[in-house]
């Protein structure tokens, strides 16, 4: 409406539209910003410089100790460095493909069998027992069982980031199958949905968004596992390695670059699965 | 649901003659006794006891009653979800064993599926049972069951886009799509705002008499009863019994007339409510 004043709210047809509303239009486009869409981009940028000039004010002016807090540029230096003679490379890769690696497989154990445990009270019954021990057991604490069993290989490494990743995964898709809208699932049965249908068309698209979440919450767990296998398993490889061998050199540009490259690696992860989710399950989001 | 008042409305329907002796029996209680287990408490909660009713072919049952009072496992025992533990239910003389392809339901909360579209969710209904019609005619009928609930040109949008009276209406469509001959409702407009109700009700009465189908309303409210309603079933206080099956002679259409201004309206109206208040009042004494 082309603003109507106060008291007389009658006139608002006489004054008419605004020449760019028709009258019967229930949508008109907005007058945004063109650079309305980079904003929550340039807040985030100036946010991270303003932080990181502070960062390296601080240290510039050695209130901490150096050893420490080292500058922020030489830690990005450290980071330029390190990919340049090929040093943070290779152990990236490795950290990155044995985290994939491993999440296939919880992904590929973890919701078949979280969503038969779903729909089966018995495999329910039978099975949690173990998986809610599994889920609450301290990872840290399966590490020299492993090294026993594994030795110090890729195998060790990529069974805690399984045995890390897969009960979130599992416990999530059992979640989505026992909170299955039951009007739903008469819905589905009045309109003749069988077993099969019930699950491919009703219950499996429900779950979906919680296996995401699942999934979501096992690459942060299955980060943990990775990083905990590779800083303790001592097998002299990863990026779990480089910060170990950091520390014992007392290099703590490079510490805390590994640090960052971490904080970078998970939320980059994280948020592509947030996307995901959103992306599979829409209506969630708008829920009244 | 198109706009009320601009089609001719049946003229079958217009008068109580209809329900009448001539029809059919569809649906038969015969001393239904029913109820829900509490495994924890081990008891047994009888929500029904020895109802016996029959509703006849393209006959609009009303069922009121205070809450808890049984009309839900009433309808959930015609719609095949639920067995008597006592008596039979019937439809088309055969006891009820399970959902069918004769029975369609419209839920309280709408009971869509939020990741399907308007049009894919009215396609459900066709989708599944053996006898599925072709792409084409499911396509015909699914244009046409949204125009009849007036939801053309929302075919491609989400549940959770639409307004929950507009939702309803999908609820609706999705019921009418397979043209079943019982209709089952359970508190299909309770969730929605009263002017939309209003128009709704008169929409919906307007569909049924182009459908001539059966239907079986549980609803709370009186007003409602009496406006759709050929009979209108009281049900008491837990366990729930018939305490009236109330006539309701009033002409049709109901909805786009004075109807709700007549004195016969409120004498119906009255009557209900009294009986109701009885059920209230008893409850309050015995509780």
């Amino acid at each position: 409406m082309s603003t109507p004043t106060a008291n007389s709210p009658m006139t608002n047809t006489a004054v008419g539209p605004s020449p760019r509303l028709s009258a019967d239009k229930v949508t008109e486009e907005l007058r945004v910003s063109r650079f309305a869409p980079f904003r929550n981009t340039v807040i985030t940028i100036l946010n991270l410089t303003i932080f990181f000039t502070i960062w390296e004010l601080i240290a510039r002016a050695e209130l901490v100790n150096p050893l420490f807090f080292p500058k922020i540029t030489d830690t990005f230096a450290a980071i330029w460095n390190g990919f340049a003679d090929g040093v943070i490379g290779p152990e990236l890769q490795h950290s990155v493909t044995n985290l994939m690696i491993g999440l296939l497989i919880s992904a590929a154990i973890g919701i078949p069998v979280g969503l038969f445990m779903g729909a089966s009270r018995t495999a329910d019954l039978i099975l949690s027992p173990y998986v809610w021990a599994m889920t609450s057991l301290p990872r840290v604490a399966l590490i020299p069982l492993l090294i026993i069993i594994l030795g110090f290989g890729n195998e060790m490494l990529l069974t805690i980031i399984v045995l890390s990743a897969v009960f979130p995964i599992m416990v999530n898709c059992m979640a989505g199958v026992k909170t299955v809208d039951p009007s739903l699932l008469r819905a589905g049965q009045v309109f003749g949905a069988g077993r099969l249908q019930m699950y491919t068309k009703v219950i499996l698209p429900f779950t979906l968004p919680f296996v995401v979440s699942g999934i979501n919450q096992g690459i942060a767990r299955g980060l943990v596992g990775m990083l905990i296998g590779e800083l303790l398993g001592g097998g002299g490889k990863g990026l779990g390695f480089l910060l170990d061998r950091a520390g014992d050199r007392f290099d703590s540009p490079m510490l805390y670059g590994v640090l960052i490259l971490l904080a970078v690696m998970s939320v980059g992860l994280i948020q592509s699965m947030r996307w995901l989710e959103g992306r599979v399950a829409p209506w969630r989001e708008q829920r009244g | 649901m198109g706009r009320p008042g601009t089609e001719s409305h049946g003229t079958t329907r217009g008068d109580a003659a209809r329900t009448g002796a001539s029809s059919p029996v569809v649906i038969e209680a015969r001393g239904v006794t029913a109820g829900y287990e509490n495994r924890r408490a081990k008891t047994r909660l009888i929500a029904l006891r020895e109802v016996s009713l029959d509703i006849r072919r393209g006959e609009f049952l009303a069922i009121v009653g205070p809450s808890g009072c049984g009309k839900s496992t009433f309808i959930n025992m015609i719609a095949g979800f639920l067995k008597p533990l006592q008596g039979e239910v019937l439809v088309d003389g055969e006891p009820v064993r399970g959902t069918g392809a004769d029975r369609a339901m419209v839920f309280q909360d709408y009971a869509l599926l939020p990741w399907r579209t308007v049009e894919r969710n009215v396609r459900f209904a066709m989708e599944n049972r053996g006898s599925r019609p072709s792409k084409a005619e499911q396509d015909e009928r699914i244009a046409e069951a949204l125009g009849l609930v007036g939801l053309t040109g929302f075919e491609k949008s989400y549940p959770h886009e639409l307004s929950g009276g507009m939702r309803q209406r999908v609820g609706i469509a999705r019921a009418l799509v397979t043209k079943p001959a019982i209709l089952l409702m359970d508190e299909p407009f309770g969730a929605v705002d009263a002017m939309t109700r209003e128009a709704m009700q008169a929409e919906f009465e307007r569909i049924i008499a182009q459908t001539q189908q059966t239907v079986v309303f549980i609803t709370h409210s009186i007003d409602e009863a009496v406006m759709l309603g050929d009979r209108v079933a009281v049900i008491s206080n837990r366990p729930g019994r018939i305490k009236e099956l109330v006539e309701v002679d009033l002409p049709r259409p109901r909805l786009d007339s004075d109807v709700k201004s007549s004195p016969r309206f409120a004498e119906l109206r009255e009557h209900i409510w009294s009986l109701l208040q009885d059920e209230a009042l008893g409850a309050k004494a015995a509780g």
